[in-house]
This record gives structure tokens, C-alpha cells and sequence, in this order.
């Protein structure tokens, strides 16, 4: 039971963080930098960071949005985007976050999320002279505060700025279109339990914002719902984050083939997404990404 | 006056198999008219009796189709044939290694069959048009050498098969077993997903499909055990006495594996570990019929059945509309009645 | 007539000879008593009879060779009667003593044979009818005792082997346990190779006697050409004769 909830934890990790670092060369501006991270923490560094290590994925992808990439000097095992960050050295991250493993690689800089990470870790690096910055991000203001911190950090200032900017005109571009239609996210495949996302995540948040109501919107988090809920709630779309593994049906197919969902709305008119590759789990930039391919599905 | 007395031996025959199923009918039926959505009785019996009749179906009535239909009622009949299967199982083991704690999640076999499901996953192994899957073989295989493993090793250390040893033995197992699943996972980082998601394995989504696998392979396998009755009291009452009656030790024991392992295989490439029910049931059962292995056995299925699904039903309601693991439903019973059986044996002695 | 021929048996746990080149035979009505001190190998010769212990040599049943009788076959020619019994589940003592007749059982659904009669006069005779229905965790150690000597004779075995059947019991089991016995050796062509601690028991019951020591036969005839003052004294390393009189001299008043 035990093994299994921690496998669980494990997956939820690489759903919901992966916070990479970055040092970034041809900085905005030089010289001292301080910034107040997600915990409210200060962090004093001299110059802006060049050399970062960067634990969640969501941080990795932030940094490389930043055009940071040659700074992030190691990543948590579980980043994987964009695609150059599988070139960088990986490191241990969650509960079996390595020390050492971190403190060879020199960084300035660690980021890390904090339901990740421990006290004590903590605590040990800042002992070895490595600066942690936390990043917290809940909700997509959070994710704004993270690439700003990221920003000021790196010195990169007007990249943050204008990231956050492109991010903000995107969701004011999607931000309506699904009034009074209903939306089922599915997290994983029926044979393995169905898990959803509730309120307080980011698909429920974007969701919300394009005036679409979350059939689970009274679910907290991440849970697991019963099969007859889904089928007595009858949503209009289903977004599922399912990937493929290249054998069986496409997660598409595989719902649409399921006994007693033929009369589900979004089976009917075959209105299922299938977004696999975190676009709307992580919160990183690629939100944007996924709001719009979620509003392109849902006004096609 | 105990249960113990009320017990009357050569009568435990037609009548109490009638009330037995009776019982199960009706709980059966309570866990079809109740989910984590409300039904009305009546629209539950409409739609069984369309089922049944193969009548279309009323476009007013096509919801609760789906719910009872094709949803509600798969589960319950997945979930009464692993109950089944995993009492019988229990009871089994228990018999022949006169072991009262006996069970396929106490000696590590279940933990061993998902080792076997899960390299199965993590090498991508496929057997193509077979009802068989290869996460299914592969979890039978890795049950039966479980088991092997682990008897083997038990009559080595401690030839009486002394009840500490045996356990002890099983839950080192399980732990082994859980760590190279772990080791595993962490190397096919690429199928971590649908590993983590397997290991937790659940009914719910259980197709008809599956409930013929379940019925099949419980109609085969639970025959033959039963079919070895007299060979499991007799190994119930001592090995050595067994074989001085003439009971064939070797062919029994193994035939006994070979069903175990298959049915455990089943039973968790299906459903997951659902662990501690071949543990309750059997020693229920005992309470009430005796260690009479031609009661039962077969009083063991009727028992597991109705276990399981007074079990899920909890699962599936208490905290509606999200789910509860029925693994957590039956350990936590099966971890009490755990220490009662192993507190009651200790002060026997 | 029934004949059981041992010859030249030998038993080795790893690298330790229990037994060498072993031999002797007995026919019905024979009531061989194996004797000897601790570690003398009686024991094993039983367990080897009983297959229950890899050996060399070879062990004929009517000029056939055991290790070629099926298990049932073979349980319904010899039957084995063990020192201790631990039960764990609370079958019937009828439960128990039904199990005998299992060599009989006909098919795959072991269902009925002719043996009701068998196991109501086994529970008879041993005196067991009143508490068929009672539980055998409710036994006392004589009770138990009791009840697997029923199984046995429910069991109908031509030869019975008997390891230590009486020890630790109180006298009035012994007494009638050993009672029983030789009825039961008078009934028809039968023979019993039992292993006896006590020599007063060795010779009061037997007809012929195995005498081993360190895994090798010392002596073996009738009882009394074997339980000889000089046999006995060599073997037990004491005067085992003078000290069994001194015990009994003690009875005299």
C-alpha cells in the first residue's frame, strides 16, 4: 500500500513540477540582484545566476522559455522539455533528491518546488554555498510570479516580461467560447481507476476561465471519481492527458469504446482531446499552449 | 455457547449452500440497486430485464442502461468472482500448509504475480489475438515461482512449516519482490506512468469480458481444488499423516500451486492486489462450518463473494463521488482479523 | 501370507550413515520390535518403510518393490502410527479417522466407499464412539493417540508400523493402546514393525526383535534369543538385565 502511494506521489510529481534552474549569459542587467522567492524567502546573489540546477519540470521549461537554456547546468530526472533538456545532466529530484549530486555541478543557483523538497535539504545546500529559490506556483498568477522571479534572477528581465505578456493575450484571446458546456478531464485510463482533476488544478483553472465547468469542479485536487458519476454528469467535451503507449487503442478510441459512455454528450459528437504531453498539467508557460488547443477543440 | 457449537457437522449440507446463496443473491442485488449514483429499484430491474431480453431500450431509460448495465453490473460480478477466487485460494493454502495464515498476500505470492505483470509491462511484452494477455501469463508464472521460492525455502529452514517461519518468510518476500518492482520502474522511466497506474490496479472499468476470464478460470482451477478435498484435510491434519494415508504429497501440492497461481495470476492482472480477503474469508468460514475442506471450500466462495462485494460497496459510496481502493476496504478488516487469528493461535499453544 | 524383505538398507543425512546395510525379514503374524539406544537408527528403518526418507537398498512387499506402489495402493497395505500429532484446525475425531479409508476412495470426487463399517468399528474399538463429534483440539495427548490409531485401523493396512506409539502417555492408554494392537495382529494375516523404547513392552508384545546399534543390526531372531543379558549389555553399554530387576524388585510389597 505503502509502495503504491508512493509510486503515486512519484507520477503526481512528474505531473505537477518539474523545476529546472538556469544561469543565463547577455543578462538584461548586471550587478547585484535580490529577489523574494514563493516561500517569501530572500535570495541575495551578486551577479545574475549563470549556472542553475533546476528540479521541476515546469521550472526547466520556464528557464528555457526565458532563453536561458546554456545556464541550466542539471535538471530533475523527470524534465523532458523542451527536447535539449534531455541533454543536460539529470539529478535525482522529489524524495530521492541527491545532495552531492547537485553540489558537482556547481550551480549558484538550485530551484526546487516545495512539496518536493525537505527542510533539511534545503538546509544542506545553503551550507555549501548554493542559493535555493522556490517556486510555488497553484494557479497561473503563480506561474507569472515564477517566470518573473526566474527573470529577475537570470537577468532577464524583458524576456519574463514579455513572456508573461504573450501568456496574458493568449488567455484573453481563449478566455471565453465555452459557456454552459461542461468538461471531464481524465488523468488516467479507466482499467487503472479513474483519476480527474479537480478544483484547485490548472486544467480546472482554464477551464473555468473559458466559462466551461469542471463536471468534478466540488473534487479537491487529484482523485479518483466513480465511472457512473462521469456517465450520470454527462460532459460535453472530455480532455484526457493520457498517453500512448503503442500498443491498443488511441486513448481516444479507447474511450469512446467503453461500455455505457455512448450516450455521454462528448462520445456522441466524439468531442475528446488528447493532450499527452503536459501542456495543461505543468505549470510552466506551455499553459498558454494548452488553453489554446483546448479552445481551438472546443469552438472548432 | 460459541459458533464452534452451533456448528453441527454432517448436516452443513443442502440447506445451508441455499442460504448461503441466498444471502449472496441479496447482497448482490443490494450492490447492483446501490452506487455512487441513485437509481431508482425499478429502473434497475427495467434495465437488467432489458439486458436479459435483449429488448431496445427506451431512449428515457438509456442512463440507467449505461450505469447498471454496462458499468454497475460488470464491476459487482468481477468483484464476486475475485472474492471467490481469492477465498478459495486462501482456504486452499491454509489446508495445505496447515497454515491459518496462510494467504496469497501474506506468504508474497500476489506481490510476486505483480512483478510478474509489471516486467511484462516494462519489456513490452504482447502475445498477439489471445484472450490471455502477457501481463496476465507473465503474472501467473512469477505467482507459481513465488511460491515455489517460497515453500522451498520454508521446508528448508523449518521442515514442520512452523506458522512464524513461513510468514516471516512470505513478508520478506513481498518486501523483495516490491523492491525489484521498484527497481524496475525506476529503469522504465518511459512506461512509469502505466506502471505506477497498474501496480494500483482497481475493478472499477471491469468489462464482461473480464468477468468470463475470472469465471472460466475459477470454474476450472476452483474445481480441481475442490476436487482435492480430502487431500487438503489430510494435509490440514499433517503432512506425514497425509502421505501415510496415501494421499500423493508431491502431485497434490503441486497441482494445488499450479490452480493457486493461476487464479491469483488472474485475479491481480485484472483487479490489482486486493490483499487479505483469502485471509478473512476462509477463517470465517471455518468458525462456522469447520476445517472440513468439502465445506469449506465451497462455503468459501459463496463467503469470499459476498465479502468482496459488501467491500467495494463501500469503496464505492462512502466518499461519493470519488472512490475509495478496495485494497484499503480489505486490508484494513483484514489487518484486524490478521492479529486476532495470530493472537488466538499463539495463545492456543 | 504377507513377507516384507529388507535388504542392505542404508540412510545418510548429508554426510551422516544413520543406517547400514540393514537387513532382515517378517511375515504375518509377526510382531517385530526394533530396539536399541538413542540414535540406533529405529526410527529411521520406520521412516523408510514408511517412504518417508531416501535410502539405498532395496525394501520388498510380496517380492515387490515399494518404491513401485502408488500412494493409495500402498496405504492399504501398510499403515503408520506416529509418536506425536499436532493438529491445528479443529476437525471431528469422526473427521480424522474418516480420512483412513481416503486409499479406498474411488475417482476424482472422493465420495463414498464401503468403509462406514470400518471407521464405526475402529472408533469401537478403540473406545472413541462417544466423542466422534468432539473436536480433536479438545483431546488430551492418550485421547489424540487414540484417535489416529482408530484412523489406522479404519485404514485396514496388512502391516502396521508403529514409532514409539506410547510414549509419554499415561499407563492406561499404554495398556490399552498395546491391547488393541495385538487383537489386531490376531485378526488375519498381519504384522506389525513397531519401534519400543521400553524393553518390558519389547518383550511382553514381540515375537521377533530387531536389536541395532549405531545404525547396524547387532542381533535379530525371536525376542528372546535377542533381548539376552549379554545382547543387551553390549549395546546399552549397562547391565540392563540386573537393572531392570532392581526396578522391579521394588514392587514386592
Amino acid at each position: 500500500m505503502k509502495n503504491i502511494k508512493k509510486l503515486l506521489l512519484v507520477f503526481l510529481a512528474v505531473l505537477m513540477m518539474a523545476v529546472p534552474a538556469v544561469a543565463c549569459n547577455g543578462n538584461n542587467h548586471s550587478g547585484k540582484v535580490s529577489v523574494t522567492d514563493m516561500l517569501g524567502r530572500t535570495i541575495t546573489l551578486d551577479e545574475p545566476a549563470t549556472r542553475i540546477v533546476a528540479l521541476t519540470a515546469a521550472d526547466c521549461e520556464i528557464l528555457y522559455a526565458l532563453g536561458c537554456g546554456e545556464a541550466v547546468v542539471g535538471r530533475g530526472a523527470y524534465c523532458d522539455y523542451p527536447a535539449e533538456v534531455m541533454d543536460v545532466p539529470a539529478v535525482e529530484s522529489g524524495y530521492e533528491t541527491n545532495i552531492e549530486q547537485i553540489i558537482a555541478l556547481k550551480p549558484q543557483l538550485v530551484a526546487m518546488a516545495t512539496m518536493a523538497q525537505t527542510e533539511e535539504q534545503v538546509q544542506q545546500l545553503e551550507a555549501a554555498g548554493i542559493q535555493v529559490v522556490i517556486s510555488n506556483a497553484q494557479d497561473i498568477e503563480g506561474v507569472y510570479t515564477a517566470i518573473t522571479m526566474f527573470g529577475d534572477l537570470m537577468g532577464k528581465q524583458k524576456e519574463a516580461k514579455k513572456l508573461v505578456d504573450s501568456m496574458k493575450n493568449t488567455f484573453k484571446k481563449v478566455g471565453k467560447g465555452g459557456e454552459g458546456k461542461t468538461i471531464y478531464f481524465e488523468v488516467s485510463p479507466l482499467q487503472w481507476g479513474l483519476w480527474t482533476a479537480g478544483e484547485g488544478t490548472f486544467m480546472d483553472e482554464v477551464a473555468t476561465m473559458m466559462g466551461l465547468t469542471n463536471i468534478f469542479h466540488d473534487v479537491q485536487g487529484w482523485a479518483e471519481v466513480s465511472e457512473e458519476q462521469v456517465i450520470q454528469k454527462n460532459p460535453d467535451y472530455i480532455l484526457t492527458i493520457t498517453m500512448y503507449y503503442g500498443e491498443g487503442p488511441m486513448p481516444e478510441e479507447e474511450i469512446m469504446s467503453r461500455a455505457g459512455w455512448g450516450n455521454i454528450t462528448a462520445v456522441k459528437n466524439k468531442a475528446i482531446l488528447d493532450l499527452p504531453n503536459n501542456e495543461l498539467s505543468r505549470p510552466g508557460p506551455r499553459l498558454a499552449d494548452g488553453a489554446t488547443m483546448l479552445h481551438d477543440f472546443i469552438t472548432k | 455457547m460459541s459458533i464452534r457449537d452451533l456448528r453441527t457437522n454432517d448436516r452443513f449440507v443442502v440447506f445451508d449452500y441455499v442460504v448461503l446463496a441466498l444471502i449472496m443473491f441479496l447482497v448482490f442485488v443490494a450492490c447492483i440497486a446501490i452506487g455512487s449514483v441513485n437509481i431508482s429499484f425499478t429502473d434497475t430491474i427495467k434495465a437488467i430485464w432489458h439486458a436479459i431480453t435483449q429488448i431496445a431500450v427506451p431512449e428515457e431509460l438509456e442512463f440507467v442502461y449505461s450505469i447498471i448495465v454496462s458499468v454497475r453490473l460488470p464491476r459487482v460480478i468481477c468483484v464476486a468472482l475475485s472474492g471467490a477466487a481469492l477465498s478459495i485460494c486462501g482456504g486452499a493454502m491454509q489446508g495445505l500448509l496447515k497454515n491459518p495464515l496462510a494467504d496469497g498476500s501474506t506468504l508474497g505470492v500476489s506481490s510476486g504475480a505483480a512483478l510478474g505483470a509489471v516486467i511484462a509491462i516494462a519489456i513490452g511484452l504482447y502475445i498477439p489475438n489471445s484472450p490471455v494477455t502477457a501481463t496476465m501469463l507473465m503474472a501467473m508464472l512469477f505467482a507459481f515461482l513465488s511460491m515455489l521460492f517460497i515453500l522451498s525455502l520454508s521446508y528448508k529452514m523449518d521442515y514442520s512449516l512452523s506458522t512464524n517461519t513461513i510468514i516471516l518468510i512470505g513478508v520478506i518476500f513481498s518486501m523483495f519482490a516490491s523492491s525489484i518492482l521498484a527497481l524496475i520502474t525506476s529503469f522504465a522511466s518511459h512506461k512509469l506512468r502505466e506502471i505506477t497506474f497498474w501496480t494500483m490496479g482497481s475493478l472499477s472499468g471491469s468489462s464482461y469480458y473480464n468477468a468470463l476470464i475470472l469465471f472460466v478460470a475459477l470454474a476450472i482451477c476452483g474445481s480441481v481444488i475442490i476436487m482435492h478435498s480430502s487431500e487438503l484435510n489430510a494435509f490440514a491434519i499433517g503432512e506425514d499423516n497425509a502421505r501415510h494415508i496415501g494421499v500423493n504429497i508431491k502431485k497434490t501440492r503441486l497441482t494445488i500451486m499450479i490452480m493457486v497461481s493461476i487464479l491469483i495470476g488472474v485475479c491481480v492482472s485484472i483487479g490489482g492486489s486486493i490483499g487479505f480477503v483469502g485471509l478473512v474469508t476462509p477463517h470465517i468460514i471455518r468458525m462456522i462450518v469447520g476445517p472440513n475442506h468439502k465445506k469449506l471450500l465451497p462455503a468459501s466462495l459463496f463467503g469470499g463473494a459476498i465479502f468482496l462485494m459488501l467491500a467495494d460497496l463501500i469503496a464505492r459510496t462512502i466518499i461519493s463521488p470519488l472512490e475509495l481502493r478496495l485494497g484499503i476496504v480489505t486490508s484494513f478488516v483484514g489487518a484486524i482479523v490478521f492479529v486476532i487469528i495470530f493472537y488466538r493461535t499463539r495463545k492456543a499453544k | 501370507m504377507i513377507k516384507l524383505s529388507i535388504n542392505n538398507l542404508g540412510v545418510s543425512y548429508g554426510t551422516l550413515e544413520v543406517l547400514k546395510g540393514v537387513s532382515f525379514d517378517s511375515v504375518s503374524s509377526q510382531w517385530v520390535m526394533l530396539i536399541g539406544p538413542n540414535g540406533a537408527g529405529k526410527s529411521t528403518i520406520v521412516n523408510a518403510i514408511a517412504r518417508g526418507v531416501d535410502y539405498t537398498g532395496d525394501i520388498y512387499l510380496d517380492d515387490r518393490d515399494i518404491k513401485t506402489f502408488k500412494s493409495n495402493e500402498y496405504a492399504q497395505r501398510v499403515g503408520v502410527l506416529e509418536q506425536n500429532h499436532y493438529v491445528s484446525y479443529d476437525f471431528t475425531v469422526r473427521e480424522v479417522v474418516g480420512l483412513g479409508r481416503y486409499a479406498y476412495s474411488k475417482g476424482v470426487i472422493s465420495g463414498k466407499d464401503d468403509g462406514e463399517d470400518h471407521i464405526e468399528s475402529a472408533l469401537e474399538k478403540t473406545d472413541m464412539k462417544a466423542m466422534e463429534k468432539k473436536s480433536v483440539l479438545a483431546l488430551s495427548g492418550g485421547e489424540l493417540q487414540r484417535v489416529f490409531l482408530a484412523q489406522l485401523l479404519a485404514q485396514d493396512p496388512d502391516i502396521m508400523i508403529l514409532d514409539e506409539p506410547t510414549n509419554h502417555l499415561d499407563l492406561l492408554y499404554q495398556r490399552d493402546i498395546f491391547a488393541i494392537l495385538s487383537e489386531w495382529l490376531k485378526e488375519k494375516d498381519h504384522m506389525i514393525i513397531s519401534v519400543v523404547h521400553d524393553l518390558n513392552l519389547a518383550r511382553k508384545y514381540g515375537t521377533h526383535a530387531v536389536l541395532l546399534n549405531n545404525g547396524i543390526i547387532e542381533s535379530y531372531g525371536e525376542i528372546q534369543d535377542v533381548v539376552t543379558r549379554d545382547n543387551l549389555k553390549k549395546v546399552y553399554s549397562m547391565d540392563v538385565y540386573d537393572w531392570q530387576r532392581q526396578l522391579l524388585e521394588q514392587w514386592r510389597n
